[in-house]
């Protein structure tokens, strides 16, 4: 079983107050239901057998059964309303857990060697996750009410007509076990192909409005206009065809239902010339089988609606990475070290290539200089900031840290992301600093009179649409964040790129006088940028 | 089959009444559907009456009349139909939606096609991608359930009412009061259930947009260390997302709970009626003194019937909640007008292009200008930077010079000669053109190079090795056989932007037009970069490139916009 439906399960069963409280509702609603329709039944034809004599008439107490008929339709209607609230209240608090569970499994691994596909990612922790509320909602409920309200109405049955009884084992048994496997089998498989027609739809829209320029130019608007019309097409004719499978099945429940129907007037007409069943009751076991009839047809896809919730957990389940990382880094904390990283014999390939991108590298890094990286692109600059971060890790080798600790490392990569939120946001990364803080650090990168002239400030929304910083605002705006997070080993990637000389010059300066005794390893093409005391590491 | 066109859907008031113009255009499938549906209800009375008539002719007489065995047999054939009746319903409701959405994917992308860029200014990608699959194909239900159950809703009850009449006028009467009821409960529930599914999928958006942004981001928040405070920041707003969806939902279940309540308590009302009429407790509301049992089975069994459609209705409800807001969605589409200005296909003069010159040329959408009017000139074999802070038009001058946009005033001369480019195909295959966000198709890389042109293999690795992408094509799965998926799939996004820059050398053009090229590429691959745009007029070409990076290199001619009319100014 994948991971994630044992994590269903178990958040099911924390919800187990709410879950079991919709069973319940569910289940004192089918039943209120089914037994209106039988009570009813058996009132009027009691009494219209009774009022064929005076005396009978006068002495039936009908307050009783008129009471039960009542009170039976009050908690039909509101078990209805409160088993649709309870049950969906359940589901959806465990798919909130669910999809936090998983982006936290997602942000445990990090995907420097395999990259997170974000739109997919995004794609199934929004509306993937949608089709496993059908586990308990569409699935577990529904069956077990229907197993259940089957096994008693089979009962009453046989309470009043053994021998009926054994006539309906047949055809129960075909309408609850039979046809939702039936059902299972016919419209899972053109379910998921429907699934990835519809994807396969939506990737030809975006890929038509993502391209709007070059199709344009290209003159292949209609081209692509037309592919998108084949593959919508082409779902459209699977969504027919799993409606048909599904009604095709749903037909053989309902035949086998008029089936059961005649069997039951049959035999309870038999029954009553043969004097074993009272006149008062044939009406009233038909019109239970109605009522047990619409519980089952409402089960009848139970089956299918587990597996389809089985499977979306499955396919969300493959998202999060196969086996955990280790952090091969070591760290020691003796008392009277000046704090240092030693990297011995360092190997690391990417799986992807035949050559190691990094081999035998050592070095000793300390608080006493600022370490640059310089070589040309493709030698492993950028391969050795991550070893150091510990976002890649090494095949062979030893990486020690002495008077570390793993959360004082902080790395600011070549491509700084921007959230969707405020700049302070963007800033503080869910950590407090004050307004004063933020400010001192926006003047160190010069981002100050940037952020003055924007509408709020602090509080002024970034992102696409809106204000996007530039290229060199946003390598600068990741360096605000490395001041911010004030760690001792500092790592920077092309943290210059896009910015001029002269303000690099201003910035580094400053970042100089703040740093002081921390460990720094910058990787840059700008040789022009070194102090004189830097040193340069070569790979 | 009635055919609808896109002047006549622009001119509706709202979504409602886009959704019904559009589903005339299954008038004929409707049609038949509700006679089905009028059939199975007919069916239902039939099997009620001659169950009614079995059970009454066994209860009180002893003796089998002579009919039964033609009832048997009627009652099963009446039964076999009602059963097989949805197999037909769902063949041609399926037919019916299938044939509604294809005519409304063909309108938008048609209107798409006409509008061209305006598109950009109003929708983003994401949007319209999602308005042609997910939403679009998420009006079904409402085409192929709700509009024919809507017909008989009214219909079914009715003849349910019609057949009641064959006991007594009392069991009607109280039906038909009580009908009414049901829509008017169902509208006022209604009405505040829009409000909350509006504000639910507002959420759901947001929810959405949150989890795609942290998720493209999750390496800022690992490295912040930061990744449990995003998790329960995810949390709320997961949890922000269910309270409003329950808010909908018990809105939605209290018009379901309203139609479960009229039915039971209907069930509950004839019997308890019947019961004391056949008490004689009083005598009132049928046809004849003495009752027998028949007419009871008749009434009861056919009391929920009367409420069946409404109930089916009532479950359909969201869909059409759905659907008109796919609706509202559509027309504010539709109601876009595509740029006045006509396109021109006059060709260009001959040979080689020289110079390009902008004379007071204004961009701008619609009528609103963007920045000021431009006057310069760009000159063969020379790269010009065209710089200047985000937002001042940079990159509307660029679609208005590649001839997507149509200027708002002045002119381009091409040689001397004015010419209208906008929609020009001889000016537009003469361009190569690099959007901000480098665009490929999901398709093989081939494709995505050739663009439905001719060229070897040698061709296109001689144009990949141009832009730095030799390598990465070379080392990929399948080469040049590699499918794209999602948005670069795992392509990072300077190898995708060296991928759109091989094909724009691919195809040789005279003016390259570069939208901040090297926005993506670290700082060896955009020194690399301009080295083969040396290159590039170095044999000839025009070069127009725009970026707002702080660094500025070597270009022949710098072009600083801003937004005061004074400071423009070409400067060598």
């Amino acid at each position: 079983m994948p991971k994630l439906v044992t994590r269903y399960f178990q958040l099911l069963w924390q919800q187990r107050g709410m879950a079991s409280l919709g069973l319940l509702l569910a289940i004192i609603t089918a039943l209120s239901g089914i037994a209106l329709l039988a009570v009813s039944g058996w009132f009027i034809s009691a009494t219209a057998v009774a009022g064929l004599t005076l005396s009978a008439a006068h002495g039936f107490n009908y307050f009783a059964p008129g009471a039960v008929v009542r009170g039976l339709s009050i908690s039909r209607t509101f078990g209805r309303y409160g088993e649709r609230l309870a049950t969906h209240e359940a589901t959806f608090r465990v798919i909130s857990h669910l999809r936090s569970d998983m982006f936290a499994a997602l942000a445990r691994h990090n995907w420097q060697e395999q990259p997170l596909n974000s739109h997919e990612a995004s794609g199934r922790l929004l509306d993937d996750i949608r089709h496993a509320e059908a586990l308990y909602l569409s699935a577990l409920v529904p069956g077990f009410v229907m197993l259940l309200s089957s096994l008693l109405y089979l009962a009453t049955i046989a309470l009043f007509l053994p021998s009926l009884a054994l006539w309906l084992i047949l055809p129960v048994f075909i309408s609850v076990v039979l046809i939702p496997m039936l059902y299972l089998q016919r419209v899972l498989q053109p379910q998921n192909n429907l699934h990835q027609q519809r994807n396969r739809q939506w990737s030809d829209a975006h890929s038509l409005f993502s391209n709007l320029r070059t199709l344009i130019l290209f003159d292949r608007l209609s081209h692509q206009g037309e592919t998108l019309t084949d593959s919508a097409h082409l779902a459209d004719t699977t969504e027919q065809q799993t409606s048909n499978a599904r009604q095709q099945v749903l037909i053989i429940n309902q035949l086998v239902h008029a089936a059961m129907l005649l069997l039951v007037l049959w035999q309870g007409l038999n029954g009553l010339a043969a004097g074993e069943l009272a006149g008062t009751l044939v009406f009233m076991l038909l019109l239970l089988t109605l009522g047990v009839q619409e519980v089952i047809v409402t089960g009848s896809s139970a089956l299918a609606a587990f597996a389809l919730g089985y499977k979306a957990l499955e396919r969300i389940d493959q998202l999060s990475p196969a086996k955990p990382q280790r952090d091969l880094r070591l760290f020691n904390e003796p008392k009277h070290h000046q704090p240092h990283i030693v990297m011995q014999a360092v190997q690391y390939r990417y799986p992807s290539r035949q050559a190691a991108t990094l081999s035998d590298f050592n070095a000793t890094l300390d608080a006493d200089h600022w370490y640059w990286l310089t070589s040309p692109s493709g030698q492993g600059k950028t391969t050795l900031l991550q070893l150091l971060a510990g976002r890649l890790q090494p095949q062979q080798g030893k990486m020690t840290y002495t008077g570390l600790t793993a959360n004082q490392v902080a790395m600011m990569p070549q491509q700084v992301s921007l959230l969707q939120g405020t700049l302070r946001f963007n800033l503080c990364l869910h950590h407090d600093f004050s307004d004063a803080q933020l400010w001192q650090a926006l003047q160190t990168v010069e981002l100050n009179d940037w952020a003055k002239q924007l509408p709020q400030q602090l509080d002024t929304w970034l992102g696409a649409g809106t204000q996007l910083p530039s290229g060199g605002e946003l390598k600068r705006l990741g360096l605000a964040r490395l001041l911010l997070l004030d760690r001792s080993v500092i790592l920077m990637d092309e943290p210059t790129a896009g910015i001029d000389t002269e303000r690099s010059q201003r910035i580094l300066e400053r970042l100089r006088q703040r740093w002081s005794q921390r460990i720094i390893v910058i990787s840059s093409h700008d040789i022009r940028l070194m102090a004189a005391d830097d040193k340069r590491l070569s790979l | 089959m009635s055919q609808i066109n896109i002047s006549m859907l622009k001119q509706c008031r709202d979504g409602q009444q886009l959704l019904r113009l559009a589903g005339k255009m299954s008038r004929r499938e409707n049609r038949w559907l509700t006679l089905l549906g009028m059939l199975q209800t007919g069916a239902t009375i039939g099997i009620t009456a001659l169950i009614a008539l079995l059970i009454n002719s066994a209860v009180y007489a002893a003796e089998p009349s002579h009919w039964q065995s033609e009832a048997w047999l009627l009652l099963a054939a009446l039964l076999t139909l009602r059963a097989l009746l949805p197999l037909w319903q769902t063949r041609l409701a399926d037919r019916a939606s299938i044939n509604v959405r294809n005519q409304l994917r063909a309108l938008v992308l048609q209107h798409c096609a006409s509008l061209q860029l305006t598109l950009e200014q109003h929708f983003s990608h994401a949007e319209l991608s999602n308005l042609l699959s997910n939403e679009i194909d998420s009006t079904r239900d409402y085409f192929a359930e709700f509009l024919p159950q809507q017909r008989l809703a009214m219909l079914a009850p009715l003849m349910i009412i019609v057949a009641c009449f064959w006991s007594g006028w009392l069991v009607p009467l109280l039906l038909a009061i009580s009908a009414p009821l049901v829509p008017l409960f169902m509208i006022i529930v209604g009405h505040k259930a829009a409000d909350a599914s509006q504000r639910n999928l507002t959420e759901l958006t947001r929810l959405g947009n949150l989890l795609a942004d942290r998720i493209k981001g999750i390496s800022a928040l690992q490295l912040a260390n930061r990744c449990a405070e995003e998790q329960q920041h995810l949390f709320r707003q997961s949890e922000q997302f269910r309270h409003s969806t329950m808010q909908v939902l018990r809105l939605a279940f209290l018009s379901g709970t309203l139609l479960e309540f009229f039915s039971a308590i209907s069930i509950a009302m004839v019997a308890v009626y019947l019961g004391l009429l056949y008490l004689d407790k009083y005598q009132i509301g049928m046809w004849l003194d003495t009752l027998s049992l028949s007419h009871g089975i008749f009434l009861l069994m056919l009391a929920p019937e009367f409420y069946l459609p409404l109930r089916r209705l009532g479950t359909l409800y969201h869909a059409r909640a759905d659907a008109s807001s796919v609706a509202d969605h559509l027309l504010k589409l539709l109601q876009q007008q595509p740029p006045t200005q006509p396109a021109d296909s006059r060709p260009l003069p001959r040979g080689e292009i020289t110079e390009v010159s902008l004379q007071k040329l204004q961009t701008g959408y619609a009528d609103s200008p963007i920045g000021q009017a431009h006057s310069f000139s760009l000159t063969r074999g020379q790269i010009t930077l065209l710089s200047g802070p985000s937002g001042i038009g940079k990159s509307t001058l660029l679609d208005t010079l590649a001839g997507l946009l149509p200027p708002l005033a002045g002119q381009l001369e091409v040689n001397n000669s004015a010419i209208n480019v906008y929609q020009n195909p001889h000016w537009q295959q003469r361009i190569g053109y690099m959007a901000q966000q480098p665009e490929l198709l999901f398709d093989s890389i081939r494709h995505n190079l050739c663009l439905g042109r001719r060229f070897t293999d040698a061709q296109l690795f001689d144009a990949l090795k141009q832009a730095r992408a030799d390598h990465l094509v070379a080392e990929l799965p399948k080469q040049l056989d590699y499918q794209i998926s999602d948005s670069g799939g795992f392509l990072s996004g300077g190898q995708a932007q060296r991928i759109a820059l091989a094909r724009v050398f691919l195809h040789q053009p005279d003016l390259l037009l570069l939208d901040e090229p090297t926005a993506n590429l670290d700082q060896d691959n955009a020194d690399a970069f301009m080295a083969g745009l040396q290159q590039f007029t170095a044999n000839g070409g025009i070069v127009l490139i725009s970026s707002h990076r702080d660094a500025i290199t070597q270009f022949d001619q710098i072009i600083q916009l801003s937004a005061d009319p004074s400071s423009e100014a070409p400067h060598a």
